[in-house]
């Protein structure tokens, strides 16, 4: 685990270091910032129409914009951190230093998660916005971050998965945000699926859309990060296996 | 220092490399030598912890390089063929993060830096973006990225590939003095640099072992089978001079001088088995015979007998052997 802080230092600089990180954290915030617009827009215009929700639980939970701004960036945060070493021969540097193939696969996941709540960090302002003008849950708030961590944890530790699969860059984002859209029409099939029935039982579980849904409503529902920490854990294990595995390809 | 043991590298049905066997003692500076494609990028990266074997032994400081892989790799500095660098990354920068990743203290770190930047001679681009650097540049940062943890094993893949003359030298000197302090290990397709720079050879082609001993041996082997005699005179009576010396066994006119018709090029092969003494004496006489029978001699030159004869020589023996045996 020595190898860890290197490369893990090493990544980040990777990646700041391109214009990639700073396009995708520029569209990231002018996406968030308008849905936060639209949204407190919305709800301002509300008047005095009684309404279960808050901002703060339609901007995390009922919208399908999170989704979205998910699907198209996480991929594209992915994608080179090993399908570039691959092309570019420096894994044969990276992998001859005394280095384990966990280490490997941890420092490269960490930054990347480091760059996903560097890219979050700045809507907790929508958050302090929020709370001047009225009162605000911060426990909706915590349990809404809570969320996001976790569902972009999952996403980030299946798109390192398919980096390590491919040599292809341009493979892995379409790998990985084939495999995030089909995890989430999984989770939209609670809705079409009937209830009682094994399929919808399923769906409901591993549903996204269902998980934000809790979340943004306070609700840490300990399936619901089991899940969650599941779909991070999984991913990583087998990519060190992959990564382990290149030695005999 | 590194012991290789009936090594068999397959890739599907190919067989890379065939049970395969030798050994580095400490102190060595050796040429892995073979055509391109005979194992031994395969081979060293085996070495280096980057390949799998399909079966055998490879030991480097008595730590197996399956077994025992993290030692193995704290062993080694490894050079790999294409250098590959991080190109976004300043030269100080990259052999820093190197120096951290094979675990230099801290304290250490920047001594190590600055003393591996020296000897690969990249000082003066320390600051330089290494996607810019020329290709004989990258290919002393790889030096350096080898050298920067002090390892007492370097696995040098081709480290001379794609230089020009000068930078060739260089790096060749550079070898020479880092086999004062360490073990060495290095591929190469060009005999001339196992000359310049090895204590000893190893010769692998198609996977197998085909030759192995001190570059004196191998420049023993280079015993030129002819030589070539530029002279003024008629044909048949510079041939018939020639003839009469003992020891050649057949006479060929080559071209003539361009511009002079009586002047050409006659190569005289040597009967085979002559050994070195009479063949300084034989020549001693030709030129003698030639001169004293009214020819002038203009150039005395040996031919063929090159590294690179030796070397296919050697290959092509290989390939004939395993032909010849039924399969």
């Amino acid at each position: 685990m020595r190898a860890f802080w290197p490369i893990y230092k090493r990544e980040l600089f990777a990646f700041f270091v391109t214009p990639l990180a700073w396009v995708l954290i520029c569209v990231f915030l002018l996406v968030q910032g308008m849905h936060f617009y639209l949204l407190v827009d919305h709800f301002s215009n509300m008047g005095e129409v009684a309404s279960d929700q808050t901002p703060v639980q339609a901007f995390f939970g009922n919208t399908v914009l999170l989704y979205l701004v998910l699907f198209l960036l996480v991929p594209a945060m992915t994608m080179r951190l090993f399908a570039e070493e691959r092309r570019s021969g420096t894994i044969e540097s990276l992998m001859t230093a005394p280095v384990s193939s966990a280490a490997v696969v941890l420092a490269k996941y960490a930054s990347a998660l480091t760059t996903y709540i560097a890219m979050w960090a700045p809507t907790a302002l929508y958050l302090v916005i929020l709370a001047r003008t009225g009162d605000l849950d911060w426990h909706v708030a915590g349990a809404s971050y809570l969320g996001v961590l976790l569902v972009g944890g999952g996403y980030l530790s299946l798109g390192l998965l398919t980096s390590a699969v491919t040599k292809s860059q341009f493979l892995a984002l379409v790998l990985s945000a084939m495999v995030i859209l089909i995890l989430f029409i999984l989770g939209i099939a609670e809705f079409v699926t009937a209830e009682g029935t094994m399929a919808h039982d399923i769906c409901s579980y591993v549903s996204v859309w269902a998980q934000m849904n809790d979340f943004a409503s306070g609700i840490v529902d300990l399936r619901r990060v089991a899940f969650g920490v599941t779909l991070i854990v999984l991913p990583l294990f087998v990519t060190t296996r992959a990564v382990d595995a290149w030695r005999w390809g | 220092m590194v012991l290789v043991e009936h090594l068999v590298k397959r890739y599907g049905a190919r067989l890379a490399v065939d049970d395969l066997s030798f050994e580095v003692a400490k102190g060595e500076v050796v040429g892995f030598l073979g055509p391109n494609g005979a194992g031994k990028s395969t081979t060293m990266r085996i070495l280096a912890g980057f390949l799998g074997m399909t079966s055998g032994k490879v030991t480097v400081s008595g730590h197996d390089v399956t077994g025992d892989s993290y030692a193995a790799r704290a062993c080694i500095g490894y050079m790999p063929e294409a250098v590959p660098l991080y190109p976004e990354m300043r030269v100080a920068e990259y052999l820093t993060f190197r120096a951290e990743l094979k675990g230099v203290a801290r304290r250490e770190r920047r001594a190590s830096v600055d003393l591996s930047m020296e000897k690969a001679n990249v000082v003066d681009v320390a600051n330089v973006v290494i996607g810019a650097l020329s290709k004989g540049y990258r290919q002393r940062v790889g030096l350096a990225d080898a050298l920067v943890a002090k390892p007492p094993l370097l696995v040098l893949d081709e480290p001379t590939a794609g230089l020009d003359p000068n930078q060739i030298v260089e790096v060749r000197d550079l070898i020479k003095a880092l086999g004062r302090e360490h073990t060495v290990l290095l591929s190469t397709h060009i005999l001339s640099e196992v000359e310049a720079s090895c204590t000893r050879v190893v010769v692998i082609d198609r996977g197998k072992l085909v030759a192995e001993g001190g570059v004196g041996d191998i420049r023993r082997m280079r015993r030129a089978p002819a030589i070539d005699v530029t002279v003024r005179g008629a044909e048949t009576a510079v041939t018939a001079a020639m003839k009469k010396i003992e020891g050649i066994a057949t006479v060929k006119r080559l071209d003539a001088v361009a511009g002079e018709n009586d002047v050409a090029t006659y190569r005289c092969a040597w009967t085979k088995k002559l050994p070195d003494a009479d063949i300084a004496k034989a020549t001693e006489e030709l030129v003698a015979a030639l001169v004293t029978g009214g020819h002038a001699v203009r150039e005395v030159r040996a031919a063929g007998g090159s590294l690179e004869d030796v070397f296919r020589d050697l290959t092509r023996g290989a390939n004939d052997a395993a032909e010849a045996r039924p399969s």
